[in-house]
């Protein structure tokens, strides 16, 4: 009923717009890109010459998860695409989808027929598809086209064998080819992994992808939060409502937040995270981000997952717990479910509680510990053993127990009293 | 256009049916249906939001969350992974949501879905319209077992569905027509932490938490619902988390509210719900055991009553009580139990359970047939798991009484300190495994004793040839069936001899229990430490 009514009202559209803001990598990293020294000008400035000038190339652009790596590459390959419409072809790979050579070279069979419109044929062999490849490579030099490659989670391509990397680079050796291979990965010593063969072939040239600093960062949120005024969304609220962002933004208290959120997660890409969850929490009916918002998606940043879990136990898988823990404290260091059992009946005899139950009934608050990932087996090749006997462990310290167990609804005090003993 | 009729509908619609407990319409599968984009959506008249409140009681504050992180129509999502224990209404909330929403989505859970191959293939299917029949022998669309593979079809049928999609929500009225709204796709996978089993988890968990960025599609959503936290899935290959959304456990006034939906006599219930909520609480805090177990008890608390509408007063609730008192305490001590034919006597009763060991009633008897020879050969396979082999010979030695007095002694030359070590590693241990000779040769011995005990006969001669004749016909047999059943665990062989071994998971309680009801004097052929 009221819902086109509410297409019209502006907070829903200024709502739809930022959100589409936060999965759109390019708009994300455009403002990041002006500067001369940034890694965008840096990589724009090696592949292009590299696409005039005719020569091969590689790269690897290394930096932590969330740090632009792809979305920076992307800006890059779209302009490059723009300014050299028939000289370039790109072919992407991804190492997690294609760590496995065969997999990896049939994929680029399959891209390089797609892009110049030929046949792929599904049962060609490995041999087949890289000697298309090769075959490729220099038909595309000899018409001076640039065959881009970017591999995507570089580190994978380096497990095994390495043949695709090789192959790759070794034909990228001679004179008359034509390539860039861009490896992206976040792992820092990638070029480590590499074999030797490989290594040799493979030019060192290292783009890394830092965290933005304090002004950056400030700059960056009001680049993504901030309304356009010149756009369907009405003046005045879109007005008002980057009036309020910029008051939240020169609040200290937001300040503090922010560096609280920023000293664990440093990248953009959880920075886009956490503008998200905030910008999700947004009350529809009063139309404007507010602080609070900011600290829900914080406090919801900040969970502590095992301390949940202690406080959805049941009374008697918190007597499970504490048992398990007592026999750690005795310095039993393996245990299962009936040794368990004999510490629980031990503390039964000892302080006489109202919790006393059954076996089996204890049985299955034991299995619901285990599939809650609060205690594991040690072993898990021992399928065959039933789940009394296989040894487990405890993957809670003590500290964490404790703590769940204080802020546990209604905890006995007596277990608060057994975990001390 | 009528959406009732499509299997799909009905199997999400069963699976929310439990959850939600409110009557929804039979839908009757026809033979020649043909899927369309409209059954990406729920398929059932969408609800109000009050609606869906009302249906789950105490999970507003995470229905708002969900429904905030959903965000309005169109709006692109970043990854969310709802986590919270089982039982919670996670998935049930989920799809719920979807129909409140009424937004194209498709579910698959990983433990129907139980490979990579099945999981991308049902993707698949539901997203290309396509349904499995005896046309094309029950084949899925694309066969497809590689992610790469998976990722170039999603992206193809992805396409599809959104041009689709994005053609029908300028066209007509989407409310009469039965379409999904929008122009959002939402995979949801549920029972994510089932992936973790799988022989190339450590490849496909990187690869689903990243499909949203190796896909670069903003029209797509993913939702992961999982049982376990986040934390348990941290890996060395590292991902941009997906958005938490947490799905606490109901407290006991919660419990209140969901087990007061659809009762006939509400302050009845109330009443019992005072009585027994409590302690049940301290024991399970899910709803499908609790449910389970207070369905029978409740049973129990009414049968005083003449007239169940009757509104209680505070004497009859006393009275009430003291009458369920007892059951309260034998049912806390049980697991989930199902009478096979309620009407019949005591010995047909049948436990329903996991496991064989462990769950068992305090009746004397035994609660299920089984013939005596399988009787001896569960005693035998008791023995032989418990007893060290060495002592096997002393043990069945003639009659094997005259020895227990010499291992008593032995037993106390031992120190206390040692003592306590060896029932540890003897509780660590569990049962041993033995082979099938051996088996087989306590068999005989303890067959041969019971008939020599039936003709009350003091004979040291052992008569295992005459004796077992009769019972050895078809031990193998038994013995297979024994194993099917759980009782007996065939196990890996052993590299030196390389024959199977076997093993029980049989306890103490149930081997007692068979030994009694044929009168056999199991405790004197137990080794003791």
């Amino acid at each position: 009923m009221g819902r086109e009514k509410e297409k019209e009202k502006p907070s829903e559209k200024a709502l739809n717009l930022l959100r589409s803001r936060f999965s759109d990598p390019n708009f994300i990293f455009k403002p990041l890109s002006d500067s001369p020294d940034s890694n965008y000008s840096k990589l724009k400035f090696i592949i292009s010459t590299s696409v005039t000038e005719a020569c091969n190339n590689s790269i690897l652009l290394l930096g932590a998860r969330g740090s632009g790596k792809v979305a920076v590459l992307e800006l890059v390959l779209s302009d490059l695409l723009q300014q050299y419409p028939e000289v370039i072809s790109v072919i992407r790979l991804n190492g997690l989808l294609h760590s496995d050579d065969n997999c990896a070279i049939k994929e680029i069979a399959r891209q390089l027929c797609m892009e110049h419109q030929l046949l792929f044929s599904k049962v060609a062999s490995f041999d087949d598809n890289s000697q298309f490849m090769i075959a490729m490579l220099r038909e595309c030099g000899l018409a001076h086209k640039t065959i881009i490659f970017v591999l995507d989670e570089f580190d994978f391509f380096a497990q095994g064998k390495q043949r695709l990397l090789y192959s790759l680079l070794d034909a990228m050796q001679s004179v008359n080819s034509q390539a860039v291979v861009i490896g992206v990965s976040c792992r820092l010593d990638v070029d480590q992994l590499l074999e030797k063969r490989v290594r040799s072939r493979f030019s060192h040239r290292k783009l890394l992808f830092l965290s933005p600093s304090k002004e950056d960062t400030e700059r960056f949120m009001e680049h993504i939060l901030s309304l356009p005024v010149d756009s369907s969304i009405p003046h005045n609220y879109a007005a008002e409502f980057n009036g309020r962002l910029k008051k939240i933004f020169s609040d200290e208290r937001f300040k503090e937040l922010i560096n609280t959120y920023l000293s664990f997660n440093f990248t953009i890409g959880h920075l886009v995270r956490f503008l998200f969850q905030a910008v999700s929490y947004m009350d529809l009916d009063v139309g404007f981000l507010s602080l609070d918002n900011f600290k829900t998606a914080l406090s919801s940043n900040q969970r502590q997952p095992k301390l949940e879990c202690i406080r959805d136990c049941s009374i008697l898988e918190l007597y499970m717990l504490v048992c398990m823990k007592r026999l750690e404290v005795k310095e039993q260091n393996s245990y299962n479910f009936y040794s368990v059992m004999t510490e629980y009946k031990s503390i039964h005899d000892s302080s006489q509680t109202s919790d006393n139950y059954a076996a089996n009934v204890c049985l299955r608050a034991f299995e619901h510990l285990l599939q809650r990932q609060l205690i594991s087996f040690i072993d898990n090749r021992l399928q065959n053993q039933s789940v009394e006997f296989r040894p487990v462990k405890l993957l809670i310290s003590s500290a964490e127990l404790h703590q769940g167990m204080k802020s546990y609804h209604q905890c006995p005090a007596i277990l608060l009293k057994l975990m001390d003993r | 256009m009528a959406v009732e009729g499509s299997p799909l509908v009905t199997r999400r619609a069963t699976r929310s049916y439990a959850a939600s407990s409110s009557g929804v319409e039979s839908t009757k599968p026809t033979e020649s249906y043909k899927p369309t984009l409209n059954d990406l959506g729920f398929g059932k008249q969408p609800f109000s939001s009050e609606d869906l409140f009302s249906r789950f009681p105490g999970r507003r504050t995470q229905i708002l969350e969900f429904l905030r992180f959903l965000g309005p129509l169109n709006s692109p999502l970043f990854p969310i992974l709802v986590y919270g224990a089982p039982s919670t209404g996670k998935t049930s909330v989920t799809l719920q949501v979807f129909r409140h929403l009424n937004r194209p989505f498709v579910y698959s859970s990983c433990i129907t879905c139980y490979s990579p191959r099945i999981l991308f293939e049902s993707i698949l299917n539901q997203l290309l319209f396509h349904r499995k029949d005896s046309g094309h022998s029950y084949s899925s669309v694309k066969r497809c077992e590689r992610p790469s593979d998976f990722v170039n079809y999603l992206r193809e049928a992805l396409e599809g569905v959104i041009s689709n999609l994005k053609g029908n929500s300028g066209k007509s009225n989407s409310k009469t027509s039965g379409r999904p709204d929008g122009t959002m796709v939402y995979l949801v996978f549920d029972n994510l932490e089932c992936v973790r089993d799988w022989d190339k988890s450590s490849t496909i968990l990187p690869f689903l938490f990243n499909l949203y960025d190796i896909l670069k599609m903003p029209e797509v959503g993913l939702i992961f619902i999982s049982n376990t936290s986040p934390d348990t899935y941290y890996l060395n290959v590292g991902y941009v988390e997906p958005v938490p959304l947490y799905f606490p456990n109901y407290t006991e006034d919660d419990f209140r509210h969901i087990f007061m939906v659809n009762q006939a006599n509400r302050k009845l219930y109330a009443s019992f719900l005072d009585v027994v909520l409590r302690p049940f609480c301290r024991v399970t805090r899910r709803v499908d055991e609790l449910a389970a177990a207070l369905s029978s008890l409740f049973e129990k608390y009414c049968e005083p009553l003449s007239d169940k509408q009757v509104t209680p007063n505070e004497e009859m609730k006393r009275k009430l009580f003291s009458q369920i008192r007892p059951h309260i305490a034998s049912a806390l001590n049980e697991t989930f139990q199902v009478q096979s034919q309620p009407e019949t006597n005591k010995e047909t009763k049948k436990t329903n359970s996991s496991r064989m060991s462990g769950i068992l009633e305090n009746f004397d008897k035994i609660d299920f047939h089984m013939s005596t020879s399988a009787k001896y050969l569960l005693i035998s396979a008791f023995l032989a798991s418990r007893n060290p082999a060495t002592l096997d010979a002393s043990l069945f030695d003639s009659t094997g009484v005259s020895e227990s007095r010499k291992r008593k002694r032995k037993a106390s030359e031992k120190s206390m300190d040692q003592k306590e070590m060896a029932e540890q590693e003897l509780l660590m241990k569990g049962p041993g495994t033995f082979p099938l000779e051996r088996l087989l040769a306590i068999f005989q011995c303890i067959t041969s004793l019971a008939e020599d005990s039936l003709d009350e006969e003091e004979s040291h001669e052992p008569t295992t040839e005459g004796g077992s004749r009769g019972l050895m016909s078809d031990v193998l047999l038994q013995l297979s069936s024994l194993c099917n059943a759980n009782f007996i665990i065939k196990g890996g062989s052993s590299p030196l001899e390389g024959s199977t071994r076997y093993r029980t998971a049989v306890s103490e309680d149930l081997a007692l229990k068979v030994a009694r009801s044929l009168k056999f004097p199991l405790s004197k052929y137990l080794y003791r430490r």
